[in-house]
């Protein structure tokens, strides 16, 4: 029995179940006492002593199917004979790859979202697709926000490079001038926002007086207090955390994105910054850095140096900041794998893993992001467990509401827990995304 | 410590269901299991689904006593555990003072009178003077006892830390008395409702078991236990009733025991169908938001798929 339960729980563990070496010798124990001629309450002997968690429990169901399968005939399997303590082979194993603890593509007996033929009838998959998140919305608690085209304007990217510039979409491929025409819009789309959310971001000019730096700073004129400093701000946890998918497909919308955040949020102090493409990278001192306004002296983002340079056209060259563009920011950034193919799962893993994690009572995390992970393991209860621990949870997705969850997205794994997701595909549904964040603070 | 005889699980089930408690056979193994092996449960889920109900069960089938621990924020040792009756204490040095003057006359200075105190005043530090808490009554009962720590994620994670402490070897150490041992291992159930998540390590010391909304046919089952009288059609249609209701986003959605006095307040008023007019008079058993009610009022239809 040994080897078939340590294998097994090897398996929870590659799944991310930490089963502590006193809960195997539990369901050890359970076993013995229990037996093995009852599968339902075999497997609600291991449940027990296995799975301490509702997301766990998920996991624990999905691997003991594939594991332990029924028997054949009635009583008549192998794994079922009455005293057969000693069975290695009691349980009938199926899996062979389970215990290797690799994510690996799913498995075959993994129910995939959907059927493969709608794939080939877009119009239904797209319905399907609808569903699911409509089902999302009514258990989950998700609130959808788009830009509505205004009146007599005609939807679809032909029609957005026409007309207003905050509507092109940005998916699309645009040559450096391209970005740069639309960097352009940035500060109109922020000074709306600001008007409109009827607040000042600049730090103000009151506050409690420090008396400690009153006396120092005001040695020279003898005393006279001709300058008066406020207590500095204590440092704090971020109280927003943005974490951003800086892919090939999604990089431009990072770009823009952050340098509209830069306006309101205080990089380094307010906020966070976590890149990724298949693992979370802090960005928060290179953004900071990217986005450092005056004093000149201030140093170039890092070349990238060691690292070859990315062939072919790099989105975000023509995002620039005061200190270089985008995409040599994305460069620079140490440990960041912009080749890697996306994958949610595992950056979301090893987010909930890092101490970089966003909690508190007074954050907010936001994701944007296509949800593309390439047919990976989009592991959503990682997000669950995160989404758990913040107030609230926004997730901008840079693609029209049609195509989410379409494809290779695993959008709607992860809708089910996110508070509000914002239609983002252009400027000024990026833009609409952060009205949402400003409102929160 | 002598550890309880444990009943099968297939005992347990029978045993619950004579009590009208219709139990799956996983919360059986379960307790069955939290007996061989000596481990508390930890029971997790909606309000509603009978957590609290299983170990009251559980105490009353195994004979035990229960005693239960009701947690809020700032529950702390000494609400949980023991305190010293200090009024106890202070009455009886009133009612001694004469005998304290008689026993310190012979004593010529206060080094030989504090003598004298020292040799006696451990008298007002001994069990007389303890006022023991759930905690300590569920250690010290001479009878098999089931301690039931009740929405413990309501707690301080602190106390959490606390409970570990004594729920790993059974025994309290108080200062002045020394280390108390149990002398029935106490059957310990905790009931959680998720609002807050509970330590790794208690969740890895406890089994785990989460008590979803039963089935349709399981909650058929239970309203046709508990509610004699109920025709077989009212009771499918109530119960259908009930789970679109926990699947529409409600402020508070109904429980189990909702759902059986609901069903009690359908017969009590003579109804067999749920029309708008019955749902008018009875639906105040079954949801307790006004908000909700208006919203189930406007349209039941909506529900009743």
């Amino acid at each position: 029995m040994i080897p078939a339960l340590g294998r097994f729980v090897e398996a929870l563990r590659g799944e991310g179940v930490a089963v502590s070496p006193a809960e195997l010798l539990d369901a050890t124990r359970a076993v013995e006492a229990i037996g093995l001629e009852d599968r339902a309450r075999f497997r609600a002997a291991l449940a027990t002593t296995l799975a301490k968690g509702r997301r766990q429990r998920e996991v624990f169901e999905r691997l003991f199917e594939s594991f332990f399968a029924p028997p054949p005939g009635p009583g008549k399997g192998k794994g079922t004979r009455p005293g057969s303590s000693a069975g290695e082979g009691a349980p009938r194993r199926r899996a062979q790859g389970g215990s290797s603890g690799a994510r690996s593509r799913p498995r075959a007996d993994e129910p995939r979202p959907r059927a493969r033929a709608d794939e080939r009838r877009p119009e239904r998959k797209v319905r399907a697709m609808v569903e699911e998140v409509r089902a999302a919305r009514r258990v989950g608690r998700l609130r959808v926000v788009r830009v509505e085209p205004r009146a007599g304007e005609t939807k679809g990217p032909e029609a957005g490079l026409r007309c207003d510039p905050g509507k092109r979409d940005l998916k699309r491929p645009m040559t450096g001038d391209e970005e740069r025409e639309l960097a352009r819009e940035v500060p109109k789309l922020v000074e709306r926002i600001r008007l409109r959310s009827g607040r000042r971001f600049r730090a103000s000019r009151s506050g409690r007086l420090s008396p400690r730096r009153l006396f120092r700073e005001n040695v020279a004129s003898g005393g006279v207090p001709f300058v008066l400093p406020l207590r500095r701000p204590k440092p704090r946890r971020p109280r927003v955390v943005l974490l951003v998918d800086v892919s090939f497909s999604v990089a431009r919308s990072a770009g823009y994105f952050l340098l509209m955040a830069a306006e309101f949020l205080r990089i380094g102090r307010d906020a966070r910054v976590i890149a990724f493409v298949d693992r979370p990278v802090d960005a928060t001192r290179a953004v900071r850095r990217w986005l450092a306004r005056g004093r000149g002296a201030a140093p170039q983002v890092r070349a990238p140096a060691a690292r070859p340079r990315r062939r072919g056209r790099r989105p975000g060259e023509g995002i620039a900041g005061p200190r270089g563009s985008f995409a040599d920011l994305l460069d620079s950034l140490r440990g960041l794998n912009l080749d890697a193919p996306s994958d949610y799962g595992r950056a979301l893993h090893g987010l909930l893993r890092s101490e970089l994690r966003p909690r508190g009572r007074d954050t907010i995390l936001v994701v944007l992001g296509d949800g593309r992970t390439n047919r990976l393991d989009p592991l959503p209860w990682t997000l669950e467990e995160i989404a758990r621990q913040v107030r609230a949870l926004l997730w901008l997705v840079p693609e029209p509401e049609e195509q989410w969850g379409t494809g290779d997205s695993a959008l709607a794994h992860y809708l089910p827990f996110v508070d509000v997701a914002v239609e983002a595909r252009d400027l000024a549904g990026l833009a609409r995304g952060l009205t949402e964040i400003v409102r929160r603070l | 410590m002598s550890t309880p005889a444990a009943l099968t699980p297939e005992a347990i089930e029978s045993a619950f269901a004579e009590r009208g408690f219709v139990c799956t056979g996983e919360v059986a193994t379960t307790l069955y299991l939290a007996d061989v092996l000596g481990k508390p449960v930890l029971l997790e889920g909606p309000p509603g689904v009978g957590k609290t109900e299983i170990a009251k069960l559980s105490a009353a089938i195994h004979d035990a006593e229960l005693v239960r621990l009701q947690c809020y924020e700032g529950l702390d040792e000494a609400k949980a555990l023991y305190e010293w009756s200090y009024g106890k204490q202070m009455l009886y040095v009133q009612l001694l003072r004469e005998k304290t003057a008689e026993l310190l006359a012979p004593s010529a200075d206060l080094r030989s009178a504090l003598a004298v105190l020292k040799s006696h005043g451990d008298e007002f530090f001994s069990r007389d003077f303890l006022l023991p808490r759930p905690l300590l009554q569920a250690i010290t009962s001479e009878r098999p006892v089931v301690l039931l720590v009740d929405e413990v994620d309501r707690a301080d994670e602190e106390f959490e830390a606390f409970l570990l402490e004594v729920l790993s070897d059974y025994q309290v150490s108080v200062p002045e008395l020394g280390t108390i041992r149990a002398k029935h291992r106490p059957r310990v159930v905790l009931t959680s409702n998720d609002t807050r998540e509970l330590s790794d390590a208690l969740r890895r010391r406890c089994l785990y078991l989460y008590l979803d909304y039963p089935s349709f046919e399981d909650e058929i089952r239970i309203v046709e236990s508990r509610v004699p009288g109920i025709g077989a059609t009212l009771a499918q249609r109530l119960v259908r009733f009930a789970q679109s209701l926990r699947k529409a986003e409600l402020r508070k959605s109904p429980g189990i025991a909702e759902v059986v006095d609901w069903a009690l307040a359908l017969v009590a008023v003579g109804a067999d169908s749920l029309s708008p007019a019955v749902l008018g008079r009875t639906l105040g058993a079954l949801l307790k938001n006004r908000e909700d009610v208006d919203r189930v009022l406007a349209e039941p239809s909506r529900f009743r798929a």
